[in-house]
């Protein structure tokens, strides 16, 4: 009891602080790749000075990050007359808690056996016995259901800015953000099932499992090569769920000032943002987990790697759980990256143009991916 | 989790959800009745999860969260606030109501007294799998029946907002 309580307790502070860096560190990304696609140097003036000495940390400019997050500190708190107080205030936090819960049952990394890891302090490690834990913070055997119903939640989040702001331009993105999540979790729910079908289980750790092994050989079990169209069709869905460029009809700076959280100042509009990019990457660490084999690398087992020609590297038990650890943040860190390439490639569309997008070109090939699994599954040639 | 834990917690989820019904209950402004609401179906979902329910509760706020609630909060925004109706405190149904509520808490606490001591039986692990199963094989009758209902109401829904927009031009 206590130590499953230890253990849970440091996956959560680990999960969330690995969750806030990313929303930290993802502004900084946005930034400089806009910048390295627009032909600019971008953020590059932010630095820390070491006491006593004129060194200067700049490091590309990363502090930037961190001036953005004490400006929005600082700034004073403008609320406008006409808002609803009570919707006005708990808006943000409806918004930002469901992302961060969602991540409660994403496995990010392997098994992990603290007795083992522990043995420099034999009394550390007889306490935890031989123990073994998956990496995630709940194992619920609904697992991907946990995502959808957390996931649909920010709906409300964003609905109830965009009415308790009091301003016609707040309520029409409130109005846009509304029809257009609601439209896409049908498509990013179908996306899914597919693989659902192949696994046969919505346990997350179970599908990271059956995504170890390799296909015919030599491709690794990932469900990008069981199912590409809805790998897709699961990030276009959920880039759109997260209202980001092409998609970002919600927040249209040039019609709408800033759509739902026009009226939002100081960090209660600093929160919609960061809000935004966790989303960023929880989108990405659910992408890594479905579709890219969560923490698995090929060859890579409990032991250390062994490679088809008969080759083995033995790693201890610490080594395996850091490589599984950095492969996985490594999955979602090029999988946010892409997600802010697609921002700065793509004009955003017009909205008659995003709903008839989501419902009669995304939603069909939804059901036909789906009819084709399971015909395919039900016929036995997977 | 252990049996003081679960209690504290489902106390806590319980409380939660009775505070939520009386909010809802009093409110006065439509927005705040259906926050309340969903307050509640969160508190139950946390109830059914302590209960070990996972996908009950998982089903709870996808299905009454995530769809109905988002759709009324929805429909409420784009409510008319110059519109009277709701700034009186009780509807001319006042009194009708609190008798039917009367009749009903006292037929439920006559329930409770008459109902034999014990705990219920447990009726085992309460997973996704089994669920789906007895879902699909003996009640799939059920749930085709009530797509076909709702079926009916979308087309119903449909005549209705069709039909108006011709009498308005």
């Amino acid at each position: 009891m206590m130590r499953d309580l230890v253990v849970v307790l440091v996956f959560i502070s680990y999960a969330i602080l690995v969750l806030l860096l990313f929303g930290v560190l993802l502004t900084w990304v946005e930034r400089k790749l806009a910048a390295v696609m627009s032909d600019r140097i971008g953020a590059n003036r932010c630095y820390l000075r070491l006491p006593f000495t004129r060194f200067r940390i700049i490091w590309l400019g990363l502090f930037q990050a961190v001036a953005d997050g004490l400006k929005m500190l600082l700034k004073e708190d403008f609320r406008a007359d006409a808002h609803d107080r009570f919707g006005y205030a708990i808006a943000p936090w409806l918004v930002f808690t469901p992302v961060l819960l969602v991540f409660a049952v994403v496995p990010f990394g392997g098994e992990i056996v603290p007795s083992e890891l522990l043995d420099f302090s034999p009394g550390a490690a007889a306490w935890f016995g031989g123990e073994r834990y998956e990496m995630q913070i709940a194992r619920l055997d609904a697992g991907l259901l946990v995502v959808f119903a957390f996931g649909g939640l920010t709906v409300i989040g964003s609905l109830l800015a965009g009415w308790s702001s009091g301003n016609k331009f707040s309520l029409l993105g409130a109005v846009r953000a509304g029809a257009q999540m609601i439209s896409y979790e049908v498509v990013m729910g179908l996306s899914v099932l597919g693989l659902v079908l192949l696994y046969g289980t919505v346990d997350l750790i179970d599908i990271v499992h059956q995504q170890s092994g390799s296909l015919l050989g030599f491709l690794p079990a990932w469900g990008i090569f069981l199912q590409p169209f809805a790998a897709i069709l699961f990030l276009t869905a959920a880039m759109a769920e997260n209202k980001r460029v092409p998609f970002d009809l919600p927040e249209a700076e040039s019609e709408l000032i800033a759509g739902y959280f026009t009226e939002y100042s100081a960090m209660k509009m600093g929160l919609f943002m960061f809000a935004e990019f966790i989303e960023v990457a929880v989108i990405a660490a659910l992408f890594t987990t479905l579709f890219l084999g969560g923490c698995n690398l090929p060859f890579l087992g409990d032991a250390g790697f062994a490679f088809p020609g008969g080759g083995t590297v033995a790693l201890p038990h610490g080594a395996v759980v850091a490589i599984q650890l950095a492969v996985f943040l490594a999955k979602v860190f090029l999988v946010s990256a892409f997600q802010i390439q697609v921002r700065w490639s793509l004009p955003r569309f017009r909205y008659d143009q995003l709903l008839r997008f989501g419902w009669t070109f995304l939603l069909p090939l939804g059901i036909v991916n789906l009819t084709a699994t399971a015909v395919i599954s039900w016929a036995g040639w997977v | 989790m252990s049996a003081a834990t679960e209690t504290i917690l489902l106390w806590f989820f319980a409380g939660a959800a009775a505070l939520g019904a009386v909010v809802m209950l009093f409110a006065r402004h439509p927005m705040r009745v259906a926050l309340s609401l969903v307050g509640v179906m969160l508190a139950l979902a946390g109830v059914f999860a302590v209960q070990g329910a996972h996908a009950i509760a998982v089903f709870q706020v996808l299905i009454y969260v995530g769809a109905v609630m988002v759709f009324m909060v929805f429909v409420i925004m784009l409510l008319d606030l110059r519109d009277p109706s709701f700034t009186r405190r009780a509807s001319r149904l006042l009194v009708p109501g609190v008798a039917v509520a009367t009749l009903f808490l006292a037929a439920l606490l006559a329930l409770v007294s008459t109902a034999p001591a014990g705990a219920p039986a447990d009726t085992g692990t309460f997973a996704l799998e089994p669920f789906s199963a007895a879902f699909l094989e003996e009640h799939w009758l059920e749930f085709e029946l009530s797509s076909v209902l709702l079926l009916v109401a979308v087309l119903a829904v449909l005549a209705v907002v069709k039909g108006s927009g011709r009498d308005h031009g």
